[in-house]
């Protein structure tokens, strides 16, 4: 058998941090083979992005690899000299990094970029070229990272062009020597579906072509059945499984790689859930709401909505970024003033301080004062509606009852808590002042996927404890499949479709939908064949352009 | 960045006290200058015991003992009416220590609530407090400083009135741009729906976050504060004779120069020594709060 290009073995790794040292890799062993995809996939601490940063040899300063061996096509790295390491990056691998924004400096044109890159490789290899021959080999790469207008990219600052454009600029800086191993570390996580999904086509058209080898890190079980012909399963610093996509992901050997699958909510096939619509009257009417933002030639974020959210249902409002559905929120929260239209709720007023709407934010980690105990937090809205000291203790202690942490929590500062427990420290607070309508910001996006199944299980039993009504702003269209009851799809500012969820994914007709639909990536074979399809025409109307 | 998150959610266990004490304690900037601060607040505090001539304070003349360089009896030598430098330097500290608590303990809190309003309410009270903010900031502080001990008379308090007038600016310009970023986070935003009222926020939501960044700029300030009084008093506006004075005491010290180099270089090598306490202390505690940022 022929040397593969990457091999780790036994590979342990331990971290020191506040005179404590933690082992966070534990003989983490695998190979990647030329021309080979490779995913590497796990939760928040398992391990993966270590491994990574192990192999491209930038682990932080307190991390430290006790034993173990990475070589690259047959070569240890880690006894490699630093000048010789140094050499391998670009050429026997190469790295694409997950932020297509930071990863740029802003001052500078994206032409200098990739010059720069070519010009130190040049010198490097002892070559001298010239500006207009490098040039020349940029304009390729950016070409082959479908850049047409390679001009117009090469002169323009990184903030000019789109998300899905800069990531293409980071393949294309990946790709300018010729690796044999691509590094990819969670591509086109920040970006929306549909540009995600056309930055994954791309790299593996490239792949292919290159005959390159791919090492994908990523969370998402659904990119890796699109990316990958072997899963890497890890779990806490432990490999826990390995083998082909296929049998990963339909045939699981292991309980945890089992229990990662289940989570993933499913888009179609027989496990997914359809909710009841509710009978109710409408609670929050919204007739032709427009928003526009600044005075004169201002951003019409929001243009002629009309919804009507019925009581005790969830209703998911769905859209890429910019599509408006923040904005729609904010202003049934009282947030922001509509800038014309109605917008009415329908409920009695719930008296001194209360309101009738909450929110719950995305990030935990930035909706909780860093500084203030969960106890503080809790306590300020419960004040708020004039209730003494010792009642709000109590309702404190049913708060948490009901989001399921225990008593002792309410002491904690938000960093000792893991994204879940944070998650539902938030909830508490937008439960405390009891209102109607629960306003749901992405509430799991920054949640592993087998917390964001507790806490949506969490959601759905508070909505029947308490009767509330959510509305679910989102754009994961397999989370509001099965969380949702009734759907609208949001495109510039405007509602495409709406209906109840299983009618609109079963038959969507926007051909927007459709392109949504198809771009999510899924577990299964099955639920691939049953997307909808979407021809390229109707793709290039309305996706964003992430070409040119 | 990202190490740090996942180190820090590892660490989960740990309390804020323990890693912002573990950082501290591996600081050696920081224990340094925490300990010489120490020493001097204890000198300062406890000068009448500790000094050996605590008589020489005041108006004493000695001119037998005038110009003596140091020994075992004058560790820093006397001056032109023979009187212990050693025992004036220990006093000099308490009008530094004394000038910085009178200076900073007015110009900060000031500071720092006009630069919290400024930051959370933005609009027109943005609008003034930053206009006033940049006014003083034009104005060249000594000059400044110089005019109002000028009309005033040069003493102790006059000289802490002219430098607290000078630097509330540079405090309220810090914690508005803190408060402004702090204003538009998440958490504000859910503290209002949760009816928080604008003191509520101000003082319980924004304050807190604004801690490490107020105590680093305080203790770092703190060093300037006496640089800058003792600059005041060189230049006759501070405290008036015979109070010693580090920054006069250089001045006295200064036509001796350079036969009799203790009278400058002893109370100078005081006020580097109180400086310097300050300064590694600031950079300390800015490496400690990065637990945080």
């Amino acid at each position: 058998m022929a040397e593969p290009l990457l091999r780790v073995e036994n590979l342990n790794v331990t971290f020191t941090a506040y005179g404590r040292t933690r082992q966070v890799l534990r003989d983490v062993s695998f190979t990647v083979a030329a021309g080979e995809r490779v995913a590497l996939i796990g939760e928040t601490g398992s391990g993966k992005s270590v491994t990574a940063k192990a192999i491209i040899g930038t682990l932080p300063k307190n991390g430290r690899i006790t034993s173990g061996s990475i070589a690259i096509g047959g070569r240890d790295v880690l006894t490699m000299a630093r000048g010789e390491r140094e050499a391998l990056k670009g050429t026997a691998f190469s790295l694409i990094m997950q932020d297509p924004l930071s990863s740029f400096n802003p001052v500078f044109k994206i032409g200098t970029h990739l010059d720069d890159v070519m010009r130190f490789a040049d010198r490097r290899d002892g070559k001298v070229s010239s500006k207009a021959d490098r040039n020349a080999r940029i304009a390729a790469v950016l070409r082959r990272v479908q850049l047409a207008d390679t001009e117009r990219v090469m002169n323009a600052y990184p903030s000019e062009l789109s998300g899905g454009m800069r990531q293409r600029v980071l393949i294309g800086l990946a790709l300018l020597h010729q690796p044999r191993l691509l590094i990819a570390d969670e591509p086109g996580t920040a970006l929306d579906v549909t540009t995600q999904d056309e930055i994954l086509n791309l790299i593996n058209h490239l792949v292919a072509e290159e005959d390159m080898a791919l090492l994908m890190i990523t969370h998402n079980l659904g990119v890796v059945r699109k990316v990958a012909d072997r899963v890497v399963v890890m779990h806490h610093g432990d490999i826990v499984e390995t083998g082909p996509c296929t049998d990963i992901l339909h045939r699981p050997s292991e309980e945890y790689t089992r229990s990662l699958l289940d989570a993933v909510p499913p888009l179609y096939g027989p496990r997914v859930t359809d909710l009841p619509q509710s009978g109710e009257p409408p609670i929050v009417r919204i007739e032709r709401l427009n928003k526009i933002y600044g005075r004169r030639n201002g951003y019409h974020a929001v243009r002629d909505v009309t919804l009507a959210l019925k009581a005790g249902e969830i209703f998911g409002l769905a859209g890429e970024s910019g599509s408006g559905k923040t904005s729609v929120a904010r202003m049934i929260m009282g947030l922001s003033r509509p800038t014309s239209g109605k917008l009415a709720i329908d409920a009695p007023d719930p008296g001194r301080g209360k309101r009738l709407t909450q929110i719950v934010y995305q990030n935990p980690g930035t909706s909780l004062n860093p500084k203030r105990t969960v106890k503080q937090t809790l306590t300020l809205p419960l004040k708020s509606i004039g209730m003494d000291a010792a009642r709000r203790d109590a309702r404190m202690r049913e708060l948490l009852e009901l989001v399921r942490l225990p008593q002792s929590y309410l002491a904690k500062y938000p960093h000792e808590l893991s994204g879940g427990q944070k998650q539902r420290v938030a909830i508490a607070r937008a439960l405390a002042a009891e209102p109607k309508i629960l306003i749901l910001d992405e509430p799991t996006a920054a949640l592993d996927v087998s917390v964001q199944k507790t806490v949506i299980e969490l959601l759905m039993q508070l909505r029947e404890e308490l009767g509330l009504t959510y509305l679910m702003i989102s754009h994961d269209l397999s989370l509001m499949r099965n969380f949702c009851s009734r759907i609208a799809i949001m495109l510039r500012g405007e509602i495409v479709e709406e209906g109840p969820t299983p009618e609109v994914f079963a038959g969507p007709r926007h051909p927007y939908t459709r392109a949504l639909i198809a771009a999510i990536p899924v577990v299964t074979d099955e639920e691939e064949r049953l997307k909808p399809t979407v021809t390229d025409e109707e793709r290039m109307r309305f996706l964003v352009k992430t070409t040119d | 960045m990202a190490d740090m998150k996942m180190l820090d959610s590892s660490d989960r266990g740990l309390s804020t006290g323990y890693m912002m004490w573990y950082r501290f304690s591996r600081n050696p900037a920081a224990v340094a200058g925490s300990l010489i601060l120490l020493s001097v607040v204890i000198l300062a505090v406890f000068a009448p015991w500790l000094t050996p001539y605590p008589k020489h304070v005041g108006a004493v003349v000695d001119f037998r003992a005038r110009h003596l360089p140091p020994d075992l009896a004058h560790w820093f030598g006397t001056d032109k009416a023979g009187r212990d430098i050693f025992s004036r330097t220990i006093f000099g500290l308490r009008v530094s220590l004394l000038l910085v608590i009178g200076v900073l303990g007015i110009s900060v809190p000031v500071g720092t609530v006009l630069g919290l309003i400024a930051g959370y309410f933005g609009g027109w009270v943005e609008r003034i407090v930053s206009g006033l903010t940049n006014v003083m900031l034009a104005m060249p502080p000594l000059v400044m400083a110089l005019a109002v001990s000028n009309l005033l008379e040069p003493t102790l308090m006059n000289a802490m009135i002219a430098i607290t007038l000078l630097w509330w600016t540079w405090h309220a310009r810090l914690i508005y741009s803190v408060s402004k970023s702090i204003a538009s986070e998440d958490y504000i935003e859910a503290a209002r729906l949760a009816g928080a009222g604008p003191l509520h926020i101000l003082f319980r939501e924004i304050l807190p976050n604004c801690v490490s960044v107020i105590s680093v700029k305080t203790t770092l300030d703190a060093a300037f504060v006496i640089l800058f009084g003792a600059t005041l008093s060189f230049l006759g506006f501070g405290v008036k004779p015979p109070t010693p004075d580090l920054g006069s005491m250089v001045a006295d010290g200064r036509q001796f120069m350079p036969d009799f180099w203790w009278e400058v270089l002893c109370p100078g090598a005081a006020v580097l020594y109180v400086t310097l306490g300050f300064n590694l202390l600031g950079d300390g505690l800015r490496d400690m709060f990065d637990v945080e940022s």
